[in-house]
C-alpha cells in the first residue's frame, strides 16, 4: 500500500468525509428500494410483510457480521454458513434426544467455538490462507454433516420450543423475536468494533499488519478471536434459521454465503482490510433483502436477480475503490 | 576540433513527491568512453536519479539526451531501447523462474549473453532457478544481461557493494573494456577508493543537486568528501536544550554486547545511558537496519546480548522488547502508520497490544494521552480522518507520538527526519532533546550528518557490521563522520 | 572460487546429466508425489473392484473432465498472482450457451459452435481481466460479482435444464463404450499447447513473472496489463472447454448457482493441492490435473470400502487442509533459512 503525503498547508475537506456521505447514499438507496417495493406491492408495508422481510434479513445480517469481522482483518470466512448448519443440527438432535434446551444450545455453541478456534489458529498461527482454510473447513463440515445426518445427528428434525419461538415468533405485535436477538448482537458488534481495544486491533491489523506487529500487537491472537466470534455469530444465525423453518437440512444456510460477503462489500467494508464497519453491512444486508423481495414480487426471473446482484456488487465496489483513489490523487502530484 | 556529443546529458532534472523534493536539479554528463562515478551522501537523490534514468520513474522537469538526441521514457523497456541499461541493487530477475527463462523474458539474445557469461566467469547452469542462487551471482548475471543488450550507457547502482573481491575485479575489467569500445559507464558507489581506480570524471550529488564534477585525478578523496559536505554554512540557529555530557560512571540503560544479527550485523557493542541520545551513522547497508530491527524485537539475534537496566532482553516478538521499554520508530513510515485509521487510533495503538486491554476503551485516559502527544509534537489535527491524508512530517510525528502515549524507556529512531520539511525536523530535534532531559534514552540512526551535533550526545559509526569509531557530539562534524563512515583514516581538523 | 581474469572467453561447461536429473526431481517433487499418490489410489481401486479396467478409468477421466478444465483455468490465473471465483459460473454459462446452440444441430455445426464458444470464453476472460485491471477492485470481489452475472445470463438462456448436443460431438469428449482415450486427448492437447505458451513464450513467462515478483517483472520490462489479460484469456479458453465438456457429458445445459459455486471451490482446492502457490509465480499444469483425479478417487475408493460417501468428503476436506497447512509450514521454514 502506498502512503501519500499532502502539502503542509491546511488540509482540505478529506475524502473520508465522503464515506459518511456514502453511508447516507446507501440509506438513500435502501429507502428508494423500500418505496419502490411499496409501489410494486402495496402489502409490502403491512406488518406481515415487514415481519417476513426482517425475518429474512436477520440471519443474513448475522452472517454478514461474521464476514465483516474477518474482512476487516484482511480475511474471509467461507465456512460460516456450514458452521450455522452444523450448530442447528447439533441443537436439533440433542433436543430430540432428550437433552434440555440449555444443554443443547450450549453444546451447539461449543461446536462453533471449536470450529472457530481451528480456523483462527490455522490462519493466525500457521499462516494458512483464509480462503483456503475456511473452504476446507466447509468441505469437512459438509461431509461430517452428510454422514452424521444418517447416524449420530439423525432425528434432528425437532428444534426445541425456545428455538422455534425465537425463530419465528413475534412479540409486541409484528416484531419478530429473531429481530431482537439480532439487534442485541448488532449493538454488541458495533460496540466491539468501535469502543473496545480488540476492535481497534482488528482495524489496525487489517490496515497495516506490520505496523501493528511493531507496535507490539500479537496478530495471531486477534485473528483467532475474530474467527471464533465469526463462528459464534454463525451459530446464532443457524439457530434462528432452524427455528424459523422448524427443521434442519443441509441446504439450510448455504444460500446465505455469497450474499453475506456481498452485503459487507456493499456496506463499504474493504476485503483488503482496515476499513469498514458493521453499520454499513447492516444496510447492505437490508438492501439485498429488500431487493430480493422486490424482484420476487415482480416475478422477475432468477436470472435477472442473479444478474442484478452481480452488477450492484461490482458497481459499488468500484465506486468505493475509485473514491478512495480520487482522494489520494488529489493529495499528491507525484 | 569538435568534441563528440556526450553519450548522456542530463539537464536540470527534478522530481518531487508532494512537498518532498527528491531531486532538485541534477546535471550530469557522460562522455563516450567515459567511466563516470556518481557519488552522494545518503538520501541525496541518487536512487531517484537512477530510477529516472532507467525509466522506472518520470521526471517532473528537465531533459535527458542520449547520443545527442533528446529522449523520454516511461518504462524500463523504452530506456533500454534508448540505450541505457541499468543494473540495480536488487537484480531485475524474477525469482521463481530459471535464469534462462529470465533471459527469454527480457528478450536477451543467448548468443550475445554467452561471451559475457564467460568473461565474467559465471559458470552457472542457466536452468537453475533464480531464487536458488546467491545474490552476488545474481547481480553478476544481471550485469551480463545488461551487457548483452549492447547499451550505450551502462548504469551500475552500487554494483560492488556486497560483492566478493574476485567478482569486483571482473567488474572493473569489464568496465574498462566497455569504455574501450567507446561506450559509457555511470557508476554509483560509496567506495571512494574504487572510484579513484576506475573512473576519470566524478560527479557528486548533494541535496538533490549535482554540486561538483571534476576529474578524479585532481583532488582525490579529499575533494570528493568536501564536495559531499558542501559549504560549511551556518545552520539554523536553534535554542538547544542543555545537554549533559556523556554520563560518567552513570547507569547505562541499554547495553549491547557483541550483537550479531541478520545478514550484515557482525559484532557491535555499545551502551546508551539514562537521559542520553546516542547517534548511529553509517553508509547504506552496513547492518544498521539489522541492528534496529533486532533491538526492537522483530528479528532474532545470532549471538550476543541486549540488556536493559542490567537484565537481558530476549524474544522474537516486538512485544517483548516493548515490555522492557524498548520501542521502535521505523525508517519507513509505511511500516508504522495505519493509513486508513484516524490520528487517535494511530497514537493509541500500543495501549491495546496486550490481552488485558482488549476490553472497553477508557475514553478519558485515551483523550488525555492523545492530547498530550498532539501538544508535545504539535501535530496538525485539522480535518484529517485518515492518517494517509497527513503530510509526511505529521505522519512521522504520529509514529513518534505513539510512544509518547504508550510509554517507553529507550526509543529506537531510525532516520526519523528523512524526507521531512525543515520546520518539522527541528520540532523533532527539540522533542528528542526534551525526552532525554526527562530521563529517557534515545538511539537514533540518521542519514543527515548535520543533525548529529544538534541532537546527539555521542555518536558511533557503523561500517560493515561493526563499530569503527565513536565521537562525542562536540567532535562530530560532518567531515569527521564522513571519513569514519567510509572507513578512511582520521584526518586532522583543517 | 579463485578467479584470474582471462583474456580468452571460455564457455560455461555443459550441465552434467545427473545434475539435471536432480534438479528435475527437486522442481517436480510435488507433481511427482501427486503422481505416486494417484498411482496408489488407482492400484487400491483395482484391488477393490472386480475386473477393474477400462470402465473405471473411463469413469474417472470422463466425469472429472469439466473439473479438470476448471482447475486448469484457475491455475493460469493463480500463477499470474490472482484468483478467479467465477470459473464455475463461466462453465455453467458456456454449458448453457453450447447446449442451447447445439440442440438439433448436426455434427459439423456443433464443431462450429464449439469454436464460437471457445472464442466467447476468451472474450469473457479478457473482459474479466480488463475489469480487474482498470477498476482496481481486488480480483476476488470482481470475480465474485461477475460470477453472479454469468449465472444470471445462463439462467436467461436456459431457464430450465434443456438443450442438447449431437452424439458424435459428445463422443469427442466421452468416447464410446469404455474408451477413455478421447477424454485424455481432450486434456492432453490443450495442456500441451498452453504449457508451451506458458513456458516457452515471452507472454507466458510474463504471466509467471507477474505472479512471482511484480516489481522485478516491471524492472525486467514486463507489461503487467498484457500479462494479466493473457492469463485471464487463457483461463477463459479453459472454462469454455469446461462448459463444452459438461454439455458433452450431460447432453444438455443446466444453469445452477449451486453447481457453479461447488465447481469453483473444487477448482481452487485442486489448484492448491496441485502444487500451485496461491501467492503466484509457481506451479505447472500437470499438478492440478493429477490433483483433480486424486480428489475424485479418495471418496470413490472409500465408497467401495463401504464407507459412507460423506466421510469420503470429510477425508477430502481434511486432506486439503492438511496439505495447505503443511505447504505453508514448509514455505515458512524455507524462507527463514
Amino acid at each position: 500500500m502506498t502512503l501519500v503525503e499532502s502539502p503542509e498547508k491546511a488540509p482540505e475537506r478529506t475524502a473520508s468525509r465522503r464515506l459518511p456521505a456514502a453511508m447516507l447514499a446507501l440509506v438513500g438507496v435502501l429507502l428508494a428500494l423500500v418505496l419502490a417495493n411499496g409501489v410494486v406491492d402495496a402489502s409490502f408495508f403491512s406488518f406481515g410483510q415487514l415481519r417476513n422481510t426482517l425475518l429474512l434479513a436477520a440471519p443474513l445480517a448475522l452472517f454478514a457480521g461474521a464476514q465483516t469481522l474477518c474482512m476487516l482483518t484482511g480475511g474471509i470466512d467461507l465456512s460460516v454458513t456450514m458452521t450455522a448448519t452444523a450448530v442447528a443440527y447439533v441443537v436439533g438432535s440433542r433436543a430430540a434426544a432428550g437433552d434440555s434446551t440449555l444443554t443443547a444450545l450450549l453444546l451447539g455453541f461449543a461446536v462453533a467455538l471449536v470450529i472457530g478456534l481451528i480456523n483462527g489458529l490455522a490462519i493466525g498461527v500457521f499462516g494458512v490462507n483464509p480462503l483456503i482454510m475456511t473452504l476446507g473447513m466447509a468441505a469437512i463440515l459438509t461431509g461430517v454433516l452428510t454422514a452424521g445426518s444418517q447416524s449420530f445427528l439423525s432425528g434432528a428434525t425437532q428444534m426445541p420450543q425456545l428455538v422455534l419461538t425465537l425463530g419465528r415468533g413475534t412479540f409486541l405485535g409484528p416484531l419478530p423475536w429473531n429481530l431482537l436477538v439480532w439487534a442485541v448482537l448488532a449493538v454488541l458488534l458495533v460496540l466491539l468494533l468501535r469502543r473496545t481495544g480488540l476492535g481497534r486491533l482488528i482495524y489496525a491489523i487489517g490496515d497495516n499488519r506490520r505496523a501493528a506487529r511493531l507496535a507490539g500487537v500479537r496478530v495471531w491472537q486477534v485473528e483467532t478471536a475474530v474467527y471464533v466470534i465469526a463462528a459464534l455469530l454463525g451459530a446464532v444465525a443457524g439457530i434462528l434459521i432452524g427455528g424459523r423453518s422448524g427443521a434442519v437440512d443441509l441446504q439450510l444456510a448455504g444460500s446465505f454465503l455469497l450474499p453475506s460477503v456481498a452485503a459487507a462489500v456493499i456496506g463499504g467494508t474493504s476485503i483488503l482490510g482496515g476499513v469498514g464497519g458493521y453499520g454499513g453491512t447492516v444496510i447492505g444486508a437490508l438492501i439485498l433483502t429488500v431487493l430480493d423481495t422486490m424482484l420476487t414480487r415482480l416475478s422477475v426471473g432468477e436470472a435477472f436477480r442473479q444478474f442484478i446482484a452481480g452488477v450492484i456488487l461490482l458497481a459499488l465496489a468500484w465506486f468505493y475503490v475509485s473514491s478512495t483513489r480520487r482522494a489520494s490523487a488529489r493529495r499528491s502530484p507525484a | 576540433m569538435t568534441q563528440p556529443p556526450d553519450l548522456l546529458e542530463v539537464r536540470e532534472v527534478a522530481k518531487s513527491y508532494g512537498p518532498v523534493v527528491a531531486l532538485r536539479s541534477a546535471d550530469l554528463s557522460a562522455a563516450p568512453g567515459g567511466c563516470h562515478p556518481l557519488l552522494c551522501a545518503n538520501g541525496a537523490g541518487k536512487s531517484t536519479l537512477v530510477k529516472i534514468l532507467s525509466g522506472v520513474l518520470r521526471p517532473d522537469s528537465g531533459t535527458i539526451a542520449v547520443g545527442g538526441k533528446q529522449v523520454r521514457f516511461g518504462n524500463p523497456v523504452e530506456a533500454l531501447r534508448a540505450g541505457i541499461a541499468p543494473v540495480f541493487q536488487d537484480p531485475a530477475l524474477v525469482p521463481h523462474l530459471s535464469v534462462a527463462d529470465n533471459f527469454t523474458l527480457t528478450g536477451t539474445d543467448r548468443a550475445a549473453v554467452r561471451p559475457w557469461l564467460a568473461r565474467l566467469n559465471l559458470h552457472v547452469d542457466l536452468n537453475e532457478r533464480v531464487n536458488a542462487l546467491p545474490l552476488a551471482l545474481l547481480r553478476m548475471l544481471d550485469l551480463a544481461r545488461a551487457l548483452a543488450h549492447d547499451p550505450q550507457l551502462l548504469l551500475l547502482d552500487e554494483m560492488t557493494a556486497a560483492l566478493p573481491s574476485d567478482y569486483t575485479e571482473l567488474v572493473f575489467a569489464v568496465m574498462r573494456e566497455w569504455r574501450e569500445r567507446g561506450r559509457s559507464v555511470l557508476f554509483i558507489s560509496h567506495r571512494l577508493t574504487e572510484v579513484q581506480q576506475i573512473c576519470d570524471r566524478a560527479t557528486v550529488l548533494r541535496d538533490g543537486r549535482a554540486v561538483d564534477t571534476h576529474r578524479t585525478a585532481e583532488g582525490g578523496e579529499a575533494r570528493i568528501v568536501s564536495a559531499m559536505l558542501g559549504e560549511r554554512a551556518s545552520r539554523v540557529d536553534l535554542p538547544m536544550a542543555e545537554r549533559r555530557s556523556a554520563p560518567a560512571g552513570g547507569p547505562a540503560r541499554l547495553e549491547v554486547e557483541h550483537l550479531a544479527a541478520g545478514r550484515r550485523l557482525q559484532d557491535v557493542s555499545f551502551s546508551v545511558g539514562v537521559g542520553e541520545v546516542l547517534g548511529v551513522v553509517s553508509l547504506e547497508g552496513q547492518g544498521e537496519d539489522d541492528l534496529f530491527l533486532t533491538l526492537a524485537g522483530d528479528q532474532r539475534m545470532r549471538s550476543g546480548s541486549v540488556l536493559v537496566d542490567g537484565t537481558p532482553v530476549k524474544g522474537r516478538h516486538p512485544i517483548q522488547a516493548i515490555r522492557r521499554g524498548i520501542t521502535l520508530v521505523p525508517s519507513d513510515r509505511q511500516h508504522a502508520v495505519l493509513p486508513q485509521r484516524s490520528i487517535r487510533e494511530n497514537l493509541t495503538l500500543p495501549l491495546y497490544s496486550s490481552l488485558r486491554s482488549w476490553g472497553w476503551i477508557n475514553d478519558r485516559k485515551e483523550r488525555r494521552g492523545v492530547q498530550k502527544a498532539v501538544e508535545e509534537l504539535d501535530i496538525d489535527t485539522r480535518a484529517a480522518d485518515a492518517a494517509k491524508q497527513l503530510s509526511g512530517g505529521n505522519q512521522q510525528k504520529l509514529t513518534i507520538g505513539r510512544w509518547l502515549v504508550g510509554g517507553y524507556d529507550v526509543m529506537l529512531c531510525f532516520d526519523p527526519t528523512r524526507g521531512i520539511d525543515v520546520g518539522t525536523k527541528h520540532q523533532i530535534y527539540r522533542l528528542l532533546r526534551q525526552q532525554a532531559a526527562e530521563g529517557r534514552s534515545v538511539l537514533m540512526f540518521t542519514s543527515e550528518l548535520r543533525e548529529v551535533p544538534l541532537v546527539c550526545d555521542r555518536v558511533v559509526v557503523l561500517h560493515e557490521g561493526r563499530i569503527v569509531a565513536e565521537f562525542p557530539a562536540a567532535a562530530a562534524d560532518e567531515e569527521t563522520l564522513l571519513h569514519a563512515m567510509h572507513n578512511l583514516p582520521a584526518r586532522e581538523a583543517s | 572460487m579463485t578467479v584470474t581474469a582471462s583474456p580468452v572467453p571460455q564457455l560455461p561447461p555443459p550441465t552434467r546429466p545427473h545434475v539435471r536429473a536432480i534438479r528435475l526431481l527437486r522442481d517436480e517433487a510435488w507433481t511427482g508425489a501427486l503422481a505416486v499418490l494417484l498411482a496408489g489410489l488407482l492400484i487400491w481401486q483395482s484391488t477393490q473392484v472386480f475386473r477393474w479396467g477400462a470402465f473405471e478409468l473411463e469413469t474417472l477421466f470422463v466425469s472429472t473432465l469439466p473439473l479438470v478444465f476448471l482447475a486448469l483455468a484457475q491455475t493460469v490465473v493463480v500463477i499470474a498472482g490472482g484468483i478467479d471465483l467465477s470459473v464455475g459460473a463461466q462453465m455453467v454459462l458456456f454449458n448453457c450457451v453450447s447446449g442451447y446452440l447445439m440442440l438439433d444441430a448436426g455434427f459439423g455445426m456443433s464443431l462450429l459452435y464449439a469454436a464460437l464458444v471457445i472464442v466467447l470464453g476468451m472474450a469473457v476472460g479478457v473482459l474479466t481481466g480488463w475489469i480487474v485491471t482498470i477498476s482496481g477492485v481486488p480480483d476476488i470481489i470482481v470475480t465474485l460479482a461477475t460470477g453472479f452475472i454469468w449465472v444470471g445470463v445462463a439462467l436467461w438462456i436456459m431457464p430450465q435444464p434443456g438443450g442438447g448436443a449431437p452424439d458424435r460431438f459428445r463422443e469427442l469428449f466421452t468416447g464410446t463404450g469404455t474408451a477413455f482415450w478421447p477424454a485424455l486427448l481432450c486434456i492432453a492437447i490443450p495442456v500441451a499447447v498452453v504449457w508451451t505458451l506458458l513456458r516457452r513464450t515471452r507472454t507466458g513467462l510474463s504471466i509467471y513473472a507477474l505472479g512471482s515478483d511484480p516489481q522485478a517483472a516491471f524492472l525486467a520490462g514486463v507489461d503487467a496489463r498484457k500479462a494479466r489479460l493473457s492469463a485471464y484469456a487463457l483461463a477463459g479458453v479453459f472454462t469454455a472447454l469446461a462448459g463444452l465438456a459438461t454439455t458433452a457429458y450431460t447432453g444438455g445445459g443446466q444453469a445452477s448457482l449451486g453447481v457453479a459455486n461447488t465447481a469453483t471451490l473444487g477448482a481452487v482446492a485442486a489448484v492448491v493441492l496441485g502444487g500451485v502457490a496461491l501467492t503466484g509465480g509457481v506451479g505447472g499444469l500437470i499438478g492440478p490435473v493429477l490433483a483433480v483425479w486424486c480428489l475424485f478417487l479418495i471418496p470413490a475408493n472409500l465408497l467401495t470400502l463401504g464407507v459412507d460417501p460423506a466421510y469420503g468428503e470429510v477425508v477430502r476436506g481434511v486432506v486439503i487442509v492438511l496439505v495447505v497447512l503443511g505447504g505453508s509450514l514448509l514455505r515458512r521454514k524455507w524462507s527463514r533459512t
